[in-house]
């Protein structure tokens, strides 16, 4: 918690024989982050891949190529094979596999490309249905031009201008006239013109096929059921092969990217003619089971030595580690950017205020409970990954937003308890008074206590500013010593608490007429704070830092919108109830006054309503929770910037050992 | 008194409308330049949401000027 995993530096050196177990023991315990030696001399190599590496890389892209020709998804296979059985029988199996699918796939495609092809031939042939000529005597002419295609005007009539000399025939297709037109081929260039000119003519192009139409189609419909009959006998055929492979499928990918990685891992090791070295980084935990195991499986030829000299910190990998509740935090971490070795890991903070300013801005028991039974049911339906860890976080969020919505007394924006707010008694749902907890009268009504609310949000952010703050100095304290602590981050906590103990005793002065308050022991102490804040930060920083100190106000009144993101949601809510209820549902105080269909209607104005605002209400206090925390609180502490901890392994899923 | 609550309305309204301009201005490059660096790389919705939520607090700003107009002045 808050610190990242402890890393210990260690260095593996062997004889080039002992490089294989050494790396199946490796990837086995999945703990080693490699460092990639990368500058050769004349001693040591960059070493070359394990001899399997070019074959199994080979299989697995024809494994690949099959798995995406046959459509093979992850999930489809929950056994485990054995990673022997999958050896001796992956040559034969690939390439039985691969002779199999191909020939069919292509096959498939070859299909689908004629049937394509024999339906835009229908299509073109439909037109010349009206038309009482066979296909062929609309070419093969020497002296005769023929003209085909589709013309509103009467053709007719305007050709008689010409010449006397042609042979028109007409019919109809969709609601169009279809003509062909037969004349010499000297008039040739005029008919053109002729035809080019008038807008409604467009060209038909005749097919070059032989026979009355009906009966060409009729033939090209049974080769098209012939060829679909056969795309289907194929495609049921490939989902057979895919039905039987599938499991072995997705095992044998699993173990071939195993084995590419292991043939290939040498690649990253400094290598020598007969000797390998490994350089690389496990948690500090883990060192005695490591070196147990590798002596195990390697006889103790392998020497293994932990380094603890001339360690850089931004070499140093980082894993980050907490408690399973603030786990999932650690995806907003790594959201920002993962920070260095050496800095605080903030996710554990994240896990109390983030869910804390989401619960203060959604406050309503209907939405929180909505919302966290949406989490329960995404976290348990997706079990790892990015989606569970932020239905857990949206979980927490929404727990809180059903107790802070306890506290405002809102269910939906309608009140829980009876309360009196601004002059006006307001009927809650329960129909009773709020009770008091511990000295609290709930409901604290949020429309009713702007002001307080308010003021109590500055503090929230006063507070949270500090936290980061002290974190930050911290940091400071340990990477740049004390002096440099104080001068970056003690003087912005004097400067902020300062200014508060002076903007507390001045706001009544200045609101109020009174005189100013320079006897008050309060406001001296903290005009001394701030001056002093300003002063070590002028030191510090130098002058140019002045420009920052509106910063640090502007981030404290960023806070108000704790309460303003939450008062327009239940605005929203307010509307929403008021509109639906008095207009339709129960006008005048009279349930359904204005008949059942205006009281059904006031219902999907109800529920499309809430379902906006819900929507709304997900995203909006999410994204400014979190944008507190990032923009106000990670500022003022976090640099980020560390290299993330790759362990080199596998988790297998659908193989073992 | 009516004028008055009728003019802090008024002001309410201007607060909230001009700072509500102000961060559209804003976030309107924001927002084309995080959906050009999503387009190059989709990890950077994050921080992209993020960067385009930033000139929001104007508006914010706006809003609780709204509320002290109309839920403090006004009482």
């Amino acid at each position: 918690m808050l610190k990242p995993t402890k890393m210990t530096r260690v260095v593996i050196a062997g004889t080039k024989d002992l490089m294989e177990p050494v790396i199946s023991t490796f990837h086995n315990l999945n703990i080693l982050h490699i460092t990639d030696f990368l500058e050769e001399n004349e001693t040591f190599k960059i070493g070359k891949p394990l001899k399997p590496a070019s074959k199994m890389s080979e299989y697995l892209l024809s494994l690949r190529a099959i798995t995406n020709q046959l459509g093979v998804k992850g999930k489809e296979s929950q056994l485990s094979s054995k990673s022997g059985e999958l050896q001796s029988r992956m040559d034969e199996k690939i390439s039985t596999l691969q002779k199999e699918v191909s020939s069919r796939f292509d096959e498939i495609r070859n299909l689908e490309f004629k049937i394509k092809e024999k339906e835009d031939i229908v299509s073109s042939i439909k037109p010349f249905f009206g038309l009482p000529l066979s296909l062929e005597s609309y070419s093969g002419y020497g002296s005769i031009k023929v003209y085909t295609g589709f013309i509103d005007t009467d053709l007719e009539l305007q050709l008689s201008k010409i010449t006397s000399k042609f042979e028109l025939f007409t019919g109809e297709h969709e609601k169009r006239k279809v003509f062909a037109l037969f004349i010499p081929a000297v008039l040739a260039d005029e008919v053109q013109k002729l035809l080019q000119d008038e807008r409604s003519y467009s060209e038909l192009k005749v097919p070059q096929l032989i026979g009355n139409p009906p009966i060409v189609l009729d033939g090209l419909s049974r080769e098209i059921s012939d060829l679909k009959q056969k795309y289907a006998q194929t495609k049921a055929e490939l989902d057979n092969i895919k039905n039987e492979y599938s499991e072995f499928i997705i095992a044998a990918d699993e173990y071939l990217s195993i084995e590419t990685q292991k043939a290939e891992v040498p690649l990253r090791f400094a290598t020598s003619p007969n000797a390998f070295i490994i350089d690389g980084w496990i948690p500090s935990l883990k060192y005695d089971e490591m070196e147990k195991e590798l002596q195990k499986n390697t006889g103790g030829l392998v020497h293994l030595e932990k380094i603890e000299e001339d360690i850089k910190e931004e070499d140093i990998p980082v894993e980050l580690e907490n408690p399973s509740l603030a786990k999932p935090f650690e995806l907003l971490i790594n959201t920002f950017a993962t920070p260095k070795y050496g800095e605080i890991d903030p996710a554990a903070v994240l896990f109390i205020t983030f869910p804390l300013f989401y619960g203060i801005m959604l406050g309503d028991v209907g939405y929180g409970i909505i919302v966290a039974a949406m989490a329960y049911f995404i976290k348990n339906k997706f079990k790892t990954g990015g989606l569970n860890s932020l239905a857990l976080i949206l979980f927490l969020s929404g727990v809180l937003s059903t107790i802070f919505g306890f506290i405002f007394g809102e269910f939906f924006g309608f009140p829980i308890f009876n309360m009196e707010v601004r002059g006006e008694m307001e009927y809650g749902l329960l129909g009773i008074a709020g009770p008091v907890i511990a000295g609290l009268h709930i409901p604290v009504h949020r429309f009713g206590e702007v002001q307080s609310l308010l003021l109590l949000t500055f503090a929230i952010g006063i507070m949270h500013i500090l936290l980061g703050l002290t974190l930050g100095f911290r940091n400071h304290l340990i990477e740049h010593g004390l002096k440099h602590a104080i001068f970056a981050k003690g003087s912005w906590m004097m400067i902020l608490i300062g200014g508060v103990l002076l903007i507390a005793k001045l706001m009544p002065a200045l609101t109020s007429k009174l005189p100013m308050p320079t006897g008050d022991p309060v406001f001296i102490v903290g005009g001394v704070l701030a001056i002093a804040g300003l002063i070590l930060l002028i030191a510090g920083e130098g002058f140019i830092s002045i420009l920052e100190i509106p910063t640090i106000l502007s981030n404290v009144l960023s806070y108000s919108r704790l309460l303003a993101i939450g008062l327009s949601s239940a605005g929203i809510a307010l509307v929403v109830n008021t509109l639906s209820m008095n207009l339709f549902i129960r006008p005048n105080g009279v349930l359904m006054g204005k008949g059942i269909v205006l009281a059904l209607a006031g219902v999907v104005v109800l529920f499309i309503g809430h379902l906006i605002n819900l929507l709304l209400g997900i995203l909006g206090p999410g994204i400014h929770s979190l944008r507190l925390q990032y923009v106000e609180f990670f500022t003022k502490f976090y640099e980020g910037g560390g290299k993330k901890y790759v362990p080199f392994g596998y988790k297998r899923k659908y193989t073992e050992e | 008194m009516v004028l008055d609550a009728g003019m802090i309305a008024i002001g309410a309204g201007i607060a909230v409308g001009l700072c509500g301009i102000g961060a559209g201005m804003g976030e309107q490059a924001i927002g084309a330049a995080a959906v050009g660096a999503m387009a190059e790389d989709e990890k950077f919705f994050g921080k992209g949401l993020l960067m385009t939520v930033i000139p929001e607090s104007i508006a914010i700003f706006g809003l609780v000027v709204a509320l002290i107009l109309l839920f403090v002045f006004n009482a």
